[in-house]
């Protein structure tokens, strides 16, 4: 009889202890949401429940990352997070753009390690390769991970190893604001000047007629004038991304592989092909329909010129599309990005390297520039590279990612398949739902394509990229012609990669041609 | 005159830490300057000559000396002869006179680096007030960052700006420190403002032109921040100057030993340039108005 | 007729001084306006004045002192530091810079065929290499050291740094000071360390706050040593502030940021300033 009582005693005990435990896992749950302003903890080793169970006193982290707020904010916020879920210390140190590489270099070249963590542009990996510590596989069995894009897993890798954590993914596409192109007025004053409706752009001269057509006035009534296109032309700013955009499309040909900067055979540049000719030539052209200044815009000037509504059409990151969708953007909800083609501009010629000839298209051959986006990763050097995974891991959850993707500011920018739901974007952005459809079908559109351009990853890549923008920013600046320019670039590629190893070079340049040719890097030759 | 015994012991400690500091670095970078350090191989391995063969024709470099010389020459003579001036206006008592010393001296003691962005966005052609204030004077769209030549003025406009300061100090504090009797002397024989100025002020102040001249022209060549947030060397290379250069090449390139060559070079150049200066300057002056005594 | 002339040479005085303040402040005034808008006060072309041209806002100025993890800059921190190591690594370079520059002046000194004014011309021409050469030897130095991150290391540096200006100033200086007041120091009995800063220096006045203000002013805006010879632990005030030119410029915190580094020189050229005008410091020694 006793012994019954007991045992119905100690059920009901049991019972109670798991009904409050049951409680407390739901309130703690509760708890993150409230919290940390997350919509939801997804579960798994990275969610906020199970970054709490992990406890890290005693140990230290350092992360050098960017300024605040792109990737910075984001990184000082969630680092704040780590902290007080693990119990771990955090420091979180900000550096410029413009010595974000240096402020890696330095100590990895010098053997002075300090940084558990860093951040940069991907497209820095052929210098960084030798010292990064590769992602454990475990985290590369994660569902966040397998949800990233083929081409950003792609870019996170080096010689077979994923050497880059994906915490962003970049790129540059066509955006422009709407209304314009629908005004009836301006429809016949076009078709009267140019013979043909008023549409929205598909190649870099249709972009060139639209945009002088648009240049010089002011079509939204605003009181000030408006332009046709901004651009990033700045020289030591990161123009070089705004030549690649503009001279895709007329040098990486669908049909030829083996190279698209090199002949991976021969390592001789293509940097002076009549492709990357033609490209210079149009954007040497599209000065005149760019707003007083356009020639010195770096990123931020496009931001706050394309952003605040001062012309018509961009090219670029997703950085002014987002300034533009704020909740006091002038042209909120006005605008609209892609083309029917593809993301970018394209071209019905497009030069055959190989064939020596201009190869013709029915349809305008696109090209899209998957741009380098920040790249971070672990040194290998480090000696809290479990707690630095972890971090990874906490940074890039879904909660957090769904959280970071909405604040412009921070830098974050869609990666995962998941990322192109257009009902996210309605539902979390408030977003018209044409906008949201038109931005997931354009990400959607890159993460199909197969005729991609993508940075050129080896090491020394500043060494190219700086010679490179020192001879087109003459060129743009009328100082030279495109040919002369490209022909200069050309010469100081030879003797770059001779001075850094024509083998190392190609080597390294392997890995891009997988990314171009859609192929593994095993069946590049 | 103090026992000459002691002479070592004021000139030494001061002599020691800046060798023990300065000479590690200085000896350092030329046998970086031997080496071939580059962002792929990093460490001092050696090459010999071939960082100097290639500095010698490196075209680049050259025309960044060039534009350099051109930039500091504008700048320091328009800063010397403005703050010489201001410096010989608020010498005497004048009305606010306080007040003005004080707002002139204000521009040095702002950070180059940051106050270089602020004037960016005051040369911005469409958003910024430079523009914006010529177009109620009629005149529209001056391309300040846009085009080569008013680039290069729009630099010199926020070094003068921001260093004439230094001069007026300088030359005040100098200005401040001669004796009265010469004065004295002119106003005896009847000397005008100009004559004055000319005959006794100038010649009197001689030592102290020459040691603010170079230490501005010192200053001015390693003038790399404000181009930096300015216009990175552009439009196309027409404002790019050997430090800004240099910076490029060493930092966001890691072309280090190439650059450690260049950089002794440079430094080479600017000592003999600058030495040849001070002595040349020193006769003219001093020699002058020693002939006058 | 003579008090026409007298008139119209005052008005170009003051006209000449007034324009030059106009363009002095001009910039002053502008960042000031700047750092109350936002988005909106600066996409759709130039305003100036608040309330009637746009809608001001603390947000520049909050954005200072808040913490990065929400998207702040906290200067405060590296304002201190920069503070301390301005101060202390000026005082260093004043103390032995003028000792050296007194040396140069009043004595003799023979290296072969080179002499004092060679002495002095190597002092300065230490400031010639730009500081992005040095900024790998200095840090191997400092690593060397293990001086890497702290603020020693950086005072170290500046100090280096600041010894050419001192010696420059003050050797032009102290030539032009004449050599009786050495004699009377002298003549105290005191030995010739204890004269020179006892008697001598005190009496430097203009040369010495000219060299003070002129090294409190390059190491507190030194930028790049301050970025590439520190980590984590040290922050010094131009690098942080430097960081909002990244990417997309907030106008108005950077504006902020250019007045908020300017205060604590005001202050201190505000000292110079009045002490400057106290006469005609010459005539002290004269008599």
């Amino acid at each position: 009889m006793n012994s019954n009582i007991l045992l119905a005693a100690g059920a009901l005990g049991l019972a109670g202890l798991i009904a409050v435990g049951g409680a407390r896992s739901a309130s703690a749950e509760t708890d993150y949401i409230a919290k940390y302003g997350i919509k939801a903890d997804a579960p798994g080793m990275c969610s906020f429940s199970s970054i709490d169970a992990k406890d890290y006193s005693g140990h230290e982290l350092t992360i050098l990352t960017h300024a605040v707020p792109v990737m910075g904010e984001p990184a000082a916020l969630h680092s704040k997070q780590f902290e007080e879920l693990t119990g771990g210390k955090v420091n979180v140190v900000h550096a410029p753009f413009g010595e974000l590489y240096q402020k890696v270099m330095i100590p990895f070249q010098t053997g002075q390690h300090v940084y558990d963590i860093v951040y940069g542009g991907s497209y820095w990996i052929g210098d960084w390769a030798p010292h990064l510590a590769p992602v454990p596989q475990k985290y590369l069995d994660l569902p966040e991970m397998k949800d990233v894009t083929p081409a950003y897993q792609g870019v996170a890798s080096w010689n077979g190893q994923r050497l880059q954590y994906t915490v962003d993914g970049d790129r540059n596409y066509f955006k422009y604001i709407r209304p314009p192109f629908e005004d009836a007025e301006n429809q016949a004053k076009f078709k009267a000047e140019y013979g043909r409706d008023l549409e929205v752009p598909t190649t870099w001269e249709e972009y060139a007629e639209v945009a002088t057509f648009f240049n010089g006035w002011d079509w939204d009534g605003d009181g000030e004038l408006e332009y046709g296109s901004t651009e990033i032309v700045q020289r030591d700013n990161i123009a070089f991304s705004n030549f690649i955009t503009r001279v895709a499309s007329y040098a990486k040909n669908p049909n030829v592989t083996g190279g698209f900067w090199f002949d991976l055979d021969t390592m001789t540049p293509q940097v002076n092909n009549p492709g990357f000719v033609k490209g210079l030539e149009m954007w040497m052209a599209a000065l005149k329909y760019m707003p007083p200044g356009g020639i010195n815009f770096g990123i931020g000037e496009e931001i706050f010129s394309w952003g605040g509504g001062q012309s018509l059409m961009s090219v670029t990151w997703d950085d002014a599309f987002i300034q533009a969708m704020q909740e006091d953007s002038p042209i909120r909800n006005k605008i609209l990005v892609g083309t029917k083609y593809g993301p970018s501009m394209g071209s019905k010629k497009v030069w055959n390297r190989v064939a020596n000839t201009w190869d013709e298209f029915e349809t305008p051959s696109v090209a899209p520039y998957v741009a380098w986006g920040w790249g971070a990763g672990v040194s290998k050097y480090s000696k809290e590279q479990e707690m630095a995974f972890d971090w990874f891991c906490f940074f890039s959850n879904y909660a957090n990612t769904n959280h970071d993707l909405l604040i412009g500011r921070f830098g974050v920018n869609p990666f995962r398949t998941s990322h192109m739901d257009p009902a996210y974007w309605e539902k979390e952005a408030g977003w018209n739902t044409d906008v949201a459809v038109s931005y997931t079908n354009m990400l959607k559109g890159m993460a199909t394509n197969t005729n991609r351009v993508f940075d050129l990853r080896v090491p020394g890549v500043n060494q190219y990229y700086t010679a490179m923008m020192a001879s087109v920013s003459k060129a743009m600046a009328g100082e030279m012609s495109a040919q002369a320019a490209l022909d200069e670039v050309a010469a100081e590629w030879i003797r770059i990669t001779e001075r850094i190893g024509v083998d190392v070079v190609r080597e390294a340049y392997k890995n891009v041609v997988a990314l171009e040719d859609n192929v593994s890097l095993s069946a590049v030759k | 005159m103090i026992d000459s015994r002691y002479k070592h012991i004021f000139l030494f400690p001061a002599l020691l830490v800046l060798v023990a500091i300065i000479i590690f670095p200085l000896i350092y970078t030329v046998r970086l300057s031997f080496s071939g350090w580059d962002i792929n191989r990093p460490g001092l391995d050696s090459v010999g000559w071939r960082n100097y063969a290639r500095a010698f024709v490196d075209g680049g470099f050259w025309n960044s000396m060039g534009t350099l010389y051109q930039m500091v020459f504008f700048c320091v003579l328009f800063e010397y002869t403005l703050g010489f001036g201001l410096a010989l206006l608020l010498w005497k008592q004048v009305k606010a006179g306080r007040f003005f010393r004080l707002l002139f001296i204000i521009p040095m003691c702002v950070t180059p680096v940051v106050m270089a962005v602020v004037w960016k966005t005051i040369f911005h052609e469409t958003l910024g007030p430079l523009n914006d204030i010529l177009s109620w004077f009629g005149i529209s769209g001056v391309p300040w960052l846009s085009e080569a030549t008013p680039a290069f003025i729009s630099i010199i406009l926020v070094d003068v700006w921001q260093w004439t300061s230094l001069m007026f100090i300088l030359l005040l504090a100098g200005l401040m420190s001669l004796p009265k009797e010469p004065y004295e002397a002119a106003q005896i024989d009847g000397a005008g403002p100009i004559r004055t100025f000319v005959h006794v002020t100038f010649p009197l102040m001689a030592p102290i032109t020459i040691g603010a001249l170079v230490i501005r022209l010192i200053e001015s060549s390693k003038l790399m921040e404000t181009i930096y947030a300015m216009t990175s060397a552009g439009p196309g290379s027409a404002t790019e100057t050997t430090s800004y250069l240099l910076y490029i090449r060493s930092l966001r390139e890691f072309q280090i030993g190439y650059t450690a060559s260049l950089s002794i070079i440079y430094l080479v150049i600017m000592i003999i340039a600058l030495a040849l200066f001070a002595k040349l300057l020193s006769r003219a002056l001093i020699g002058r108005s020693e002939a006058r005594t | 007729m003579r008090g026409a002339r007298v008139n119209l040479y005052s008005g170009l005085k003051y006209g000449a001084l007034i324009i030059w303040a106009v363009f002095v402040v001009a910039p002053f005034l502008w960042a000031l306006s700047t750092s109350f808008k936002s988005d909106n006060g600066v996409t759709g072309g130039a305003t100036y004045i608040p309330f009637l041209e746009y809608e001001p806002t603390l947000d520049g100025w909050a954005a200072l002192f808040r913490d990065t993890s929400s998207g702040g800059i906290s200067m405060q921190g590296p304002y201190l530091a920069s503070l301390i190591v301005s101060l202390v690594s000026s005082g260093i370079a004043l103390a032995l810079g003028t000792l050296a520059a007194y040396g140069l002046s009043r004595f003799t000194f023979r290296a072969g065929p080179l002499s004092n004014s060679d002495i002095t011309f190597f002092f300065i021409s230490q400031r010639i290499m730009p500081p992005a050469i040095l900024a790998i030897p200095y840090f191997l130095l400092l690593q060397f050291t293990g001086l890497l991150d702290t603020h020693i290391g950086l005072i170290l540096v500046y100090v280096a740094m600041l010894l050419p200006i001192v010696v420059w100033v003050m050797v032009d200086f102290f030539n032009t000071v004449p050599t009786e007041l050495d004699e009377a120091a002298m003549i105290d009995g005191c030995n010739p360390i204890q004269a020179f800063y006892r008697i001598i220096l005190p009496n430097c006045g203009p040369g010495l706050v000219v060299a003070g203000l002129l090294c409190i002013i390059f190491s507190w805006s030194e930028f790049f040593f301050a970025l590439t010879l520190s980590f984590a632990k040290v922050q010094m005030l131009p690098p942080t502030i430097v960081i909002l030119n990244s990417n997309k410029v907030p106008w108005w915190s950077l504006s902020a940021s250019a007045l908020a580094s300017v205060v604590p020189l005001v202050i201190v050229a505000f000292f110079l300033e009045r002490y400057l005008s106290r006469g005609n410091l010459a005539g002290t020694i004269r008599e």
